[in-house]
């Protein structure tokens, strides 16, 4: 009395998951070939040499907090690179940023050449701009607050530019009826429609850059990343710790001021 | 040509500023191949007031829009006053821009700023770039604007946010943005279909006082029936792309935009009270 | 009708309101900034042959960037991309079963906030830092960069893992345990087909974020592009830097154009689309009721 079943085939694009799986495979396994500048997975080194990593482990797990008035003065510089580089990209963002952006410029030329500098810009890592202009205009807090700016100048034109595209501006319609110019438009029409997309956008390259400049004084660009090195070297780790925790709560501090701030700001 | 505005009662453009209107032939063609008008030929003399009548679609948005050349012609000409609007660009057509006021269905204010500067971009077209980036106005251009406010009864509101507005309020601060202009022709498109009907009659009562007062051209893009026929003098129908009916509006019967729209007449034709 | 009267009649204007509080505010920060700026270390005064300076070094860079070396370079990005690669495994595979204990229908309470402030821990510690940690223990070579991008990895990736858990609509999670499914089986059967597509997203988003990081990782000794980046450019091998930072820009926009582009794929495919209607119709009942 069981009446066989018809039924219907299950839509399973095998191949095709083969395939991208394969792919998969292939390219972790290019990863690791060192001939061809794959990486060696030395799983065994871990296993070996945990007890030196173990002590310095240890070392940073315990920091010295006698150590922390010496940290106050790089800190502070820290915090002027970071306050000034998002300053000056903040100033500079605007136009750029009105220019990246289709609603705000429709000559696609134009557009295009500022996105195509942005990514270019984008492209190029933090630390990758400090080592090279620690080489052009040597040691010190300059080649850091170059680096911020240009950095802070990359993520603010890109991610508030997209944001513009993606809002609805019918000001921008009124604007142009009236027989206003481009400017015109864009300073009385867009701009105060999309201040909080800009003023979000500053404050978080507030945070980001205190992490950041901590970190390029390691290749000498100013700030307390030149002391976090200096300690490393003398494998002075719990110094070490203690820098580490005092970038943390600046960071927590400046992110819990912003967050206020971007409050008051809708 | 353009009044003091220290010396006179109600708004701008006397009666000797008005514009004609008029379309030759005109067709529009989107890029993507939709063709929205099709050989539209249309003569509105200066002082009338003409209501464009048509289901969406109908190429109603299309047609008010060549006439300030925000959609280009792909054939024809438009002319308007003594300019020949297709074909112009750059400083020429802003500046004939600056000449015809517009206000639209969304409003289309800066939510985020106060009424005064909204209502302070009527005055882009004659104002230099360096002064509108600076925020600097003239003492006329700021008593201008206070006085277009004025008119339409919203000075009390001209620091407000704009956004903080109603919709029949956000409308007569558009309505004052336009006036600001002083302007010899007035476009509005759907300028009620977002009101609710007490606020749409006082908007339309608001457009046809600005007529009459000072003769101003105004086309008024509508898709209500009763409206039409209760404020405008003229009646103009659109029915893909294409002009079917053009005669007084009064006289218009319900058989009348029965064609227009190509189907029966149904209640949301109708606005009501 | 207009008429033009002698007399202007006076206009009932009301007041302005007051702006004491944003010119504080805009004078305070204006001031902040230039304090912050007056104490710097900087030859303020000497900028102006900054610009100067910089071009002349463009110059040498890309006037004629040293081709030559190019094969090395390729070799050396191949590393970086590898440990880019590894990492992101790592950090992956580690990070997704921890994110799902962290998630609040998964992981009971005691566990989750252990995990949660261990991942804001790792999130607030550079991988610069990490990688000259485990230079102690596995020397400083590709695999120390990768194993560091994985740990610092771990922090923000389980993060986002347990945000897009908790986003996922708990219809279908109900309807398993309604059947007598227990927590793996619900995870298996009804939160891993709608979650697994943002989260193959996230993975390739962290790929991206690597490979940036790898070039870093490299100035501080990790081996790959970076590594060959700080050499040249202490010996001021300014024709070779140049053809480095080229090779190191259009490989990163590379990588990011293909990536973002399997991304989009990913999240525009019918398990994507089908995660996303249950989350929009989730907001779309949460506001009616």
């Amino acid at each position: 009395m069981t009446s066989s079943l018809t039924v219907p085939p299950k839509p399973r694009s095998r191949v095709r998951t083969a395939l991208i799986v394969a792919a998969f495979a292939a390219f972790t396994a290019a990863t690791c070939i060192p001939a061809i500048g794959g990486i060696e997975l030395d799983l065994g080194a871990i296993v070996r040499n945990w007890s030196n990593g173990s002590g310095l482990l240890a070392q940073f797990l315990q920091p010295d907090f006698a150590f922390l008035p010496r940290t106050i003065g790089p800190m502070l510089e820290t915090l002027q690179m970071a306050v000034v580089g998002a300053a000056l990209a903040a100033v500079v963002s605007v136009p750029l940023t009105l220019w990246a952006a289709a609603p705000t410029n429709p000559n696609a030329p134009t557009r295009v050449l500022v996105r195509t500098v942005i990514n270019v810009v984008r492209s190029v890592p933090d630390l990758v701009y400090a080592t090279v202009l620690v080489a052009m205009v040597g040691v010190g807090a300059l080649p850091g607050l170059i680096t911020l700016f240009l950095f802070d100048l990359g993520i603010i034109v890109k991610l508030v530019s997209e944001a513009i595209d993606a809002t609805d501006l019918p000001i921008i319609e009124a604007g142009r009826a009236a027989g206003g110019t481009q400017t015109q438009i864009n300073r009385r029409g867009v701009l105060p429609q999309t201040w909080p997309l800009f003023a979000n956008q500053w404050l978080y390259t507030l945070e980001l850059n205190v992490r950041i400049s901590a970190i390029l004084g390691i290749v000498g660009a100013g700030g307390i990343g030149r002391l976090l090195d200096e300690r490393r070297a003398f494998y002075a780790y719990d110094d070490v710790a203690v820098i580490v925790l005092e970038i943390l709560v600046v960071v927590v501090l400046i992110e819990i001021f912003s967050n206020l701030l971007r409050r008051r700001l809708v | 040509m353009r009044i003091d505005p220290l010396h006179a009662e109600v708004g701008p453009s006397p009666a000797s500023a008005s514009w004609s209107i008029r379309l030759d032939d005109v067709s529009v063609t989107y890029p993507n191949g939709t063709r929205a008008l099709s050989g539209v030929s249309l003569d509105i003399a200066a002082g009338e007031m003409v209501s464009i009548v048509g289901l969406s679609g109908s190429g109603k948005s299309t047609l008010i829009r060549t006439i300030n050349g925000l959609v280009p012609a792909s054939s024809g000409t438009v002319t308007v006053g003594p300019h020949t609007v297709t074909g112009m660009r750059g400083r020429a057509l802003r500046e004939l821009r600056g000449r015809i006021g517009m206000i639209f269905q969304g409003f289309n204010l800066a939510d985020r700023a106060d009424v005064y500067r909204n209502v302070l971009v009527g005055s882009f077209a004659r104002t230099p770039t360096w002064r509108t980036l600076l925020g600097v106005t003239t003492a006329q251009d700021r008593e201008l604007a206070l006085r277009s406010l004025d008119a339409v009864g919203m000075l009390e509101k001209v620091w407000n946010r704009a956004g903080h507005l109603s919709g029949g309020q956000k409308q007569r601060v558009a309505i004052a943005r336009a006036l600001t202009q002083q302007p010899s022709v007035m476009l509005a498109d759907e300028p009620v279909a977002s009101l609710d009907p007490p606020t749409a009659h006082a908007v339309m009562h608001d457009l046809r006082r600005v007529n009459r007062d000072e003769q101003l051209t105004v086309l008024v893009n509508i898709h209500l029936m009763d409206l039409a026929r209760q404020y405008t003098t003229r009646m103009i129908g659109l029915r893909a792309g294409e002009v079917v009916y053009d005669g007084p509006a009064a006289a218009a019967a319900d058989h009348d935009f029965e064609q227009i729209y190509g189907r029966p007449i149904q209640p949301r034709d109708v606005l009501g009270a | 009708m207009s008429a033009v009267t002698a007399v202007p009649t006076a206009l009932q204007v009301p007041r302005r309101p007051s702006r004491v509080v944003p010119t504080a505010v805009a004078v305070i920060v204006g001031a902040v900034v230039l304090a912050a700026a007056a104490g710097l270390p900087i030859p303020w005064s000497d900028l102006g042959s900054l610009p100067g300076q910089v071009a002349h070094y463009l110059g040498l860079m890309f006037a004629a960037p040293n081709w030559a070396m190019l094969p090395q370079a390729l070799f050396e990005t191949w590393r970086s991309i590898s440990m880019a690669w590894i990492g992101a495994i790592g950090c992956v595979i580690v990070s997704i079963p921890l994110g799902m204990l962290a998630a609040r229908s998964i992981g009971p309470i005691w566990l989750r906030l252990p995990l949660r402030g261990l991942f804001a821990v790792s999130r607030a510690v550079p991988e610069v830092i990490i990688a000259l940690l485990l230079l102690t223990v596995t020397g400083l070579t590709p695999f120390t960069g990768a194993l560091a991008l994985a740990i610092a990895g771990i922090g923000t990736q389980a993060k986002w893992v347990y945000e897009t858990v908790e986003s996922v609509q708990e219809g279908a999670s109900e309807a398993v345990r309604a059947a007598g499914g227990n927590t793996a089986e619900v995870t298996r059967w009804a939160l891993w087909p709608a979650v697994a597509p943002t989260l193959l997203s996230f993975a390739l988003y962290r790929f991206e974020i690597n490979i940036r990081t790898s070039a870093v990782l490299g100035l501080v000794g990790a081996g790959g592009i970076g590594s060959m980046l700080a050499n040249y450019t202490n010996f001021r091998q300014w024709d070779t830097v140049g053809m480095l930072l080229i090779v190191v820009v259009a490989a990163t926009m590379l990588m990011d154009a293909v990536s973002g582009a399997i991304r989009r794929r990913i999240m525009r495919g019918p398990r994507a689309k089908a995660a996303r209607a249950q989350r929009e119709v989730r907001t779309d009942v949460a506001r009616v009721s």
